[in-house]
């Protein structure tokens, strides 16, 4: 097979049939969900509803700090792990050059994006961090009862993307990089595709269901 | 039949550019040091390669960048060099004299010549006809006997220009008319005159083809991507982009990147060799390489589109397409779901 036109393939016609899927998919869930419907809710509330969403969406990823003695202490690989894997897979996506260019074409301006060495060190990080997560969800007893094929299917496409992106920018050459961005771009197409179905949608509704979260307990006036 | 040694004397060089041009050549083959006195040796005994030139759905383009092939070989030398029994811009004769002269050096030679062939081939049809014969038929007639065959530029490689879509005359690429047959390819738009002497002199030289990638390729000048040798590659591990072609960022030489280089999937020695006596090449005179030299370069889409995006481009329309797709759908079966469980 011909390594150019396996590379046209992905970035043409599956690329754009996943993005559709994408936009499509996580659309279909919203509605979905906005159609199942809340019982009417005719209780006053008790605090302030919508100060306390924006609270939540505000601190909900500093809530592992404020708790550092009881819940940082105990479970300090999913938090800092989890926290730099997020900072890097997220940085990753949208800042730097060649995911701002794809992004431009898609949202219609571009993002600005970080030097090179700022994502050598993100992606490195969130790789290994990806990887300490991977391990202590198959050693951690709770949470590994809690995982199940999704979870590794989801960090092991992760993973390919970060590694596959590293090794394009860094280490591959000649023929093998064609092969190699032909990977990162398959399994980030894949990947695509693949979040509306499963509860990597969080990567899209996450601040939508902190924000009713949040809302819920303003409503009932209570603490987080 | 003279030596190319003895063609550098009557052409009046001194022994000095034989060996200056011996070495360059040994060098860009990257052949060992170690290896130097055999490669010297035998081009200065052994008799010069016969070439026969065949031309068929092409633009002459190859032909012009070969004879102009001037890094490593002078061209008064190159055109005495390559004794070309047949090649239809070049040779002397015409009509039927010229086919006969291809007849009587592949009888001749049988086994021995160098088939070099420029522009794509057309198994079914009969376009690019010459002496009332298919292209096709006399590809079959002057491979069957061939030392080596050699396909020089795109259309002969992967079927270029010719074979672009809709690909009206159902050009194919050499490899594909001659299945089976070792078929060396050197792809470019046109490629490069020295990569092409250097392999037609490899093989007369050592009596076998340089090492070849997957696809038939050179290894020594096609084993690297442009990006991988091109002296803006700081700028783009740097993330300094021109946006234009007369930005700031232009000015300073910046990466081409975002302007559509094609460079990261493009593999060939414009970078190392350059082209004009290594004066040049594109992304130094400020052009984004347009990847000429990989196969279907001229459906991959608008040449200045970066790599990175969507090639079937992918805006806000789609993306609201896309929404209005979804909502469609959910909306759609959750009434059917509703009204299934009898709901209102």
């Amino acid at each position: 097979m011909i390594d150019v036109k396996a590379y046209d393939f992905v970035r043409g016609p599956l690329l754009e049939f996943a993005l559709y899927f994408f936009f499509a998919g996580m659309t279909y869930r919203f509605v979905r969900v906005i159609f199942l419907g809340l019982p009417k809710d005719y209780a006053k509330p008790k605090g302030n509803p919508l100060a306390k969403a924006v609270e939540k969406i505000a601190l909900k990823p500093t809530q592992g700090w404020r708790f550092f003695i009881e819940v940082f202490a105990h479970r300090g690989i999913q938090y800092v792990g989890g926290f730099l894997f997020h900072l890097g897979f997220l940085g990753l996506t949208f800042f730097v050059p060649q995911h701002a260019f794809l992004w431009k074409e898609i949202i219609g301006f571009e993002l600005p994006y970080m030097p090179q060495l700022v994502a050598d060190i993100l992606a490195y990080s969130a790789l290994l961090s990806l990887f300490a997560l991977t391990v202590h969800r198959v050693f951690n007893p709770v949470l590994k009862l809690l995982t199940g094929k999704d979870e590794y299917f989801a960090n092991f496409l992760i993973g390919t993307i970060i590694f596959t992106g590293l090794l394009a920018m860094r280490w591959s050459g000649g023929g093998v990089y064609v092969w190699i961005i032909t990977l990162h771009m398959l399994s980030g197409a894949i990947l695509i595709i693949y979040i509306p179905m499963s509860r990597l949608s969080h990567f899209v509704y996450y601040f939508l269901s902190v924000f009713f979260y949040g809302w819920n307990v303003g409503k009932r006036g209570v603490s987080f | 039949m003279h030596t190319l040694y003895d063609l550098f004397k009557v052409k009046g060089y001194s022994r000095r550019d034989f060996l200056k041009f011996a070495t360059l050549t040994a060098a860009a083959l990257g052949l060992p040091p170690s290896m130097f006195a055999q490669f010297v040796h035998a081009l200065e005994t052994k008799p010069k390669p016969v070439v026969i030139w065949l031309e068929f759905q092409d633009c002459a383009g190859c032909s012009e960048s070969f004879i102009r092939s001037t890094t490593v070989m002078p061209t008064e030398v190159l055109l005495d060099f390559i004794s070309l029994e047949y090649h239809e811009t070049l040779m002397a004769p015409a009509g039927e004299r010229a086919e006969e002269s291809k007849r009587e050096a592949i009888e001749k030679y049988k086994g021995k010549y160098i088939l070099v062939v420029e522009g794509s081939t057309t198994p079914k049809g009969v376009y690019c006809t010459v002496g009332g014969r298919s292209n096709y038929e006399l590809l079959k007639e002057a491979a069957k006997d061939a030392g080596a065959i050699i396909a020089v530029g795109s259309c002969a490689c992967w079927g270029g220009v010719p074979k672009a879509e809709p690909n009206p005359t159902g050009a194919v690429p050499l490899y594909e008319a001659l299945g089976g047959k070792t078929v060396v390819n050197i792809p470019g738009c046109p490629p490069i005159g020295d990569v092409m002497v250097a392999t037609v002199v490899h093989f007369l030289a050592l009596g076998k083809l340089p090492p070849l990638d997957n696809l038939g390729r050179p290894k020594t000048f096609y084993g690297q991507t442009i990006h991988d040798r091109c002296y803006r590659r700081a700028f783009y591990n740097a993330g300094k982009f021109a946006g234009s072609f007369d930005d700031e960022g232009a000015r300073n030489g910046y990466c081409l990147y975002k302007l559509g280089c094609k460079g990261p999937i493009t593999r060939n020695a414009c970078a190392t060799i350059r082209w004009n006596g290594g004066l040049s090449f594109p992304i130094q005179s400020g052009h984004p390489c347009f990847g000429c030299a990989e196969p279907d370069f001229w459906d991959r889409g608008f040449i200045y589109r970066p790599l990175p995006v969507v090639e079937t481009g992918f805006g806000l329309k789609k993306v609201a397409a896309g929404i209005a797709i979804g909502a469609a759908a959910g909306a759609g079966i959750a009434w059917v779901n509703k009204k299934l469980k009898g709901g209102k």
